[in-house]
């Protein structure tokens, strides 16, 4: 797509784009090794070392991703000077409080704090989503262009896909996977279990 | 199954957490270097993709006379416009050549697109092509006024996507402020105004429309129901 921005605007909206992929492919790789997990004792093995290796730092990494989203949309609105549409808004209710709440969870160790950065995470996924479907689809939000600011107005499109709510998309999705990782680093794995634990009876 | 739920003390998972493997950070430090890299060194050429031809302005000076039209009303129910005399609205083209708009005693029809407006951008490739295979009615002409105009805004410049798409109508470029656009009582896009031979308003409306309506609002320029 042609788009009117100078070529700074277009370096940073596709560093972030290739971060957004980054975020993709952590997050297929992850569902790939949780659902191969069930069939494959390799696949289990491999999934169990990467969460051992994730886990302890997966808060840390969270929070960096929330903040590396929120810069981005910043930076978006307030030096690219693309206005945020009503569904940017919304999704930046969701993606902005996690980085106090993912950053102090983090620095605290505060693991009971995931699933309500889960839950807050995956509203904005699901806004993101129906937002990335309303670009596609402009006839379901109207059948005309508000002058002002529409949100089917796709301001950014790097790789032939990655508009700013797929990047938005992509970084919540990476947020819960993150979460998700860190809940299972916490569980003992059944090998250091006691026996009688891991039949579940005393 | 009280003990499968059980976790690790608090302190023992601090303490676990503590332990983060260097290697990671390193690697995150690493794949953020090499995109950055990347991203810098693939941006090199992608100024020239906004140029436009020379001697080719996206915004042109508009003089526009006349009672402007009010407002197309969004909410629906009648258009107050409508047996209203048209303003009349001078101009030029991407390329300077003047295009007016004015009361010549001819049926007309115009077409207000915005080159960021994803309808627009679906509405006119539409009606280019049924336009090659259905020409307007004799005695009907059509206008394209291109508002709304923003280098900062997405599918720039609008007259390579006019051109791009073979819209062959000839085009107004609005002025920065929009004139033209303001003149006509537009309150979204893609708008059409649709004009009798005494150069009165005889049907407006917004939205993506489909060929068999623009046909329709054609037959009306001509006095046809």
């Amino acid at each position: 797509m042609i788009l009117g921005y100078d070529s700074s605007v277009g370096t940073v909206s596709l560093f972030l784009a290739l971060l957004a992929v980054v975020a993709e492919l952590a997050t297929a790789t992850a569902i790939v090794l949780w659902i191969g997990g069930h069939f494959s004792p390799a696949l289990r093995r491999l999934g169990q070392a990467a969460v051992d290796a994730v886990a302890p730092s997966a808060l840390t990494l969270a929070a960096l991703v929330a903040t590396v989203c929120m810069t981005g949309s910043l930076y978006f609105s307030e030096v690219a000077h693309f206005p945020p549409c009503h569904l940017c808004w919304l999704q930046r209710f969701c993606m902005y409080p996690l980085v106090p709440i993912l950053g102090i969870a983090a620095w605290r160790q505060a693991g009971r704090v995931r699933p309500y950065a889960a839950a807050l995470a995956l509203i904005g996924a699901c806004i993101s989503a129906y937002h990335v479907a309303l670009e596609h689809h402009p006839e379901w939000e109207s059948s005309v262009c508000d002058p002002k600011n529409p949100c089917t107005l796709i301001w950014v499109k790097r790789l032939g896909y990655l508009t700013i709510p797929t990047m938005a998309l992509s970084g919540f999705a990476l947020i819960i996977t993150l979460l998700a990782v860190s809940r299972a680093g916490d569980r003992p794995v059944p090998s250091e279990l006691p026996r009688s634990d891991v039949h579940g009876f005393h | 199954m009280a003990s499968t739920k059980s976790k690790p003390k608090s302190g023992a998972v601090a303490a676990a957490r503590k332990k983060q493997p260097p290697w990671l950070w390193i690697g995150v430090a690493a794949v953020v270097v090499v995109l950055a890299v990347a991203a810098l060194a693939s941006s090199g050429g992608s100024g020239g993709k906004n140029k436009t031809a020379a001697g080719t302005e996206q915004t042109r000076p508009v003089t526009v006379t006349g009672a402007a039209l009010p407002e197309l009303p969004q909410s629906g129910g009648d258009d107050p416009a409508v047996g209203k005399e048209i303003p009349e609205a001078k101009g030029q083209s991407f390329d300077g050549t003047p295009v007016d708009i004015r009361n010549d005693g001819r049926a007309k029809l115009i077409l207000f697109v915005a080159h960021w407006c994803p309808h627009c951008q679906r509405e006119v490739p539409l009606l280019a092509g049924y336009l090659k295979s259905h020409p307007l009615p004799a005695g009907v002409d059509l206008y394209t006024v291109a508002t709304a105009t923003s280098s900062t805004r997405p599918n720039y410049p609008p007259s390579a996507w006019l051109s791009k798409v073979g819209w062959k109508a000839p085009t107004m470029a609005d002025s920065d402020d929009g004139k033209a656009a303001n003149g006509f009582g537009l309150s979204a896009f893609p708008y059409f105004v649709a004009v009798d031979g005494s150069g009165k308003v005889v049907a407006r409306t917004t939205g993506e429309i489909t060929t068999d309506e623009f046909a329709g609002l054609a037959d009306k320029t001509l006095g046809n129901k």
